[in-house]
C-alpha cells in the first residue's frame, strides 16, 4: 500500500471526526453558538478509527503501519 | 454554571449505578459527568461555562473521544457539539418533551455501529486501464491519427468527447458498485445512506448501521470490494457510534 494511501486516510480520520461531531448527532433547540478556531489536517491518533481495510487489519494484529514500508 | 449534554442514552439502572459507571469518564477538558434521567433514557451532562465553549479541533476530537467511551458502556444517541442547556430542569424538560423520539430511536441504534465508507476512484488509472484492456472500447484513446485532421478544433472535440465518454463510464461504474454493496448489506441486515460523487474523487460516500456483531463481516466485504476493484480505493471508517443515524427533531 503507497504511503500516499496512508496519508490520505489519516487526514480522512480527523475530517471524519470533526464531520460527525460538529455536524451529526441531535441539534438542541437554541444551540449556542460557538466560536469556530482554524481546522488544519493533523492527525492526532484519536484511536483506530479509520483506514483502508488493509491497514486496519494491520493495526488490529497489533503491526506497525510503516512495517511494510522501510523506505517511508 | 450551564449543562453541557454529551449524549441521550437508555439504561434500566437506577441513577446512581449510571452516575457510578460515569465517574470513570471525564467530559471535556477533564469535567465530571454525570447522569439527569427521565424513566429509561438519561442525559449524559457535565458542569461547563459556555463562554469558554470553542470548537476548535482539539476540543472536537476530545469531545468524540467522551462520546466513544460513553458508548463503550451504554446504548446512546450522540447531541451534536455545544449542545448547551441552562439548567437540570430544562434538560428534564427537554427530555420529557421528546421522550418518545428519544426512545425510538434508541432501540432502532440498540447494539449497532455505524461504519463509514468512501470510495475513491485515480480517473487517470482506470483511463490506463481501460485502454489497456478495453481494445478503446468506450472510444478513450484519441482518433485523430486516423482523422489527418488535427486542427485545435479537432484536438478540442475530441477531448471532450473523451471526457464525456469517461464520465458516463464512471457514473456506470459508480451505480454498479453501489448496487453491489447494497444486495451484499442486505444479507448483513445493514441500514445504509449512500451519496454518489461527493467529488471528482470521492465516487461513493456511504454509511452503513449495522450489528456489532457483524462488523468482521463488513470488513470481509469491503476487503472482497477492493480485490474486485483494484483501480478504487476503498476506505472504511468506524466502528462509529450512530451519528449519521439520528433523527429526532427536538420540540
Amino acid at each position: 500500500m503507497p504511503n500516499n494511501v496512508i496519508d490520505q486516510s489519516k487526514d480522512i480520520t480527523i475530517l471524519e471526526v470533526l464531520d460527525r461531531v460538529l455536524n451529526k448527532g441531535v441539534i438542541l433547540t437554541g444551540d449556542i453558538v460557538i466560536s469556530v478556531a482554524d481546522i488544519d489536517l493533523v492527525y492526532l491518533g484519536v484511536k483506530l478509527m479509520l483506514s483502508s481495510v488493509e491497514t486496519m487489519e494491520k493495526l488490529k494484529s497489533g503491526q506497525s503501519l510503516t512495517e511494510n514500508y522501510p523506505n517511508n | 454554571m450551564e449543562k453541557m449534554i454529551y449524549a441521550t442514552l437508555s439504561s434500566n439502572k437506577n441513577i446512581d449505578e449510571i452516575n457510578g459507571l460515569l465517574s470513570s469518564i471525564k467530559g471535556i477538558s477533564g469535567a465530571d459527568l454525570y447522569s439527569v434521567k427521565l424513566d429509561e433514557i438519561s442525559a449524559v451532562v457535565c458542569d461547563i461555562n459556555k463562554i469558554e465553549v470553542v470548537a476548535d479541533k482539539e476540543n472536537a476530537i476530545e469531545y468524540a473521544e467522551v462520546i466513544e467511551n460513553i458508548w463503550n458502556q451504554f446504548t446512546l444517541i450522540p447531541m451534536r457539539f455545544g449542545s448547551i442547556l441552562d439548567s437540570k430542569d430544562a434538560i428534564s424538560n427537554m427530555l420529557s418533551k421528546n421522550y418518545s423520539e428519544f426512545k425510538d430511536n434508541l432501540l432502532k441504534v440498540e447494539n449497532k455501529c455505524e461504519f463509514g465508507l468512501k470510495v475513491f476512484c485515480d480517473s487517470e488509472k482506470i483511463i490506463a486501464e481501460l485502454k489497456e484492456n478495453s481494445n478503446n472500447e468506450i472510444g478513450l484513446t484519441p482518433s485523430i491519427e486516423n482523422e489527418n485532421t488535427n486542427s485545435v478544433f479537432r484536438n478540442y472535440i475530441d477531448k471532450k468527447l473523451k471526457e464525456h465518454r469517461f464520465e458516463e463510464f464512471l457514473l456506470s461504474l459508480v451505480d454498479t458498485v453501489i448496487n453491489e454493496i447494497t444486495k451484499q448489506l442486505e444479507n448483513l441486515n445493514a441500514i445504509n445512506k449512500f451519496k454518489k460523487m461527493s467529488s471528482a474523487t470521492n465516487i461513493v460516500d456511504a454509511y452503513i448501521l449495522i450489528e456489532k456483531e457483524n462488523k468482521n463481516e463488513l470488513l470481509k466485504m469491503v476487503k472482497h470490494f477492493q480485490n474486485q476493484y483494484p483501480s478504487l480505493n476503498f476506505i472504511l471508517t468506524g466502528p462509529w457510534p450512530p451519528y449519521n443515524f439520528v433523527e429526532i427533531n427536538i420540540k
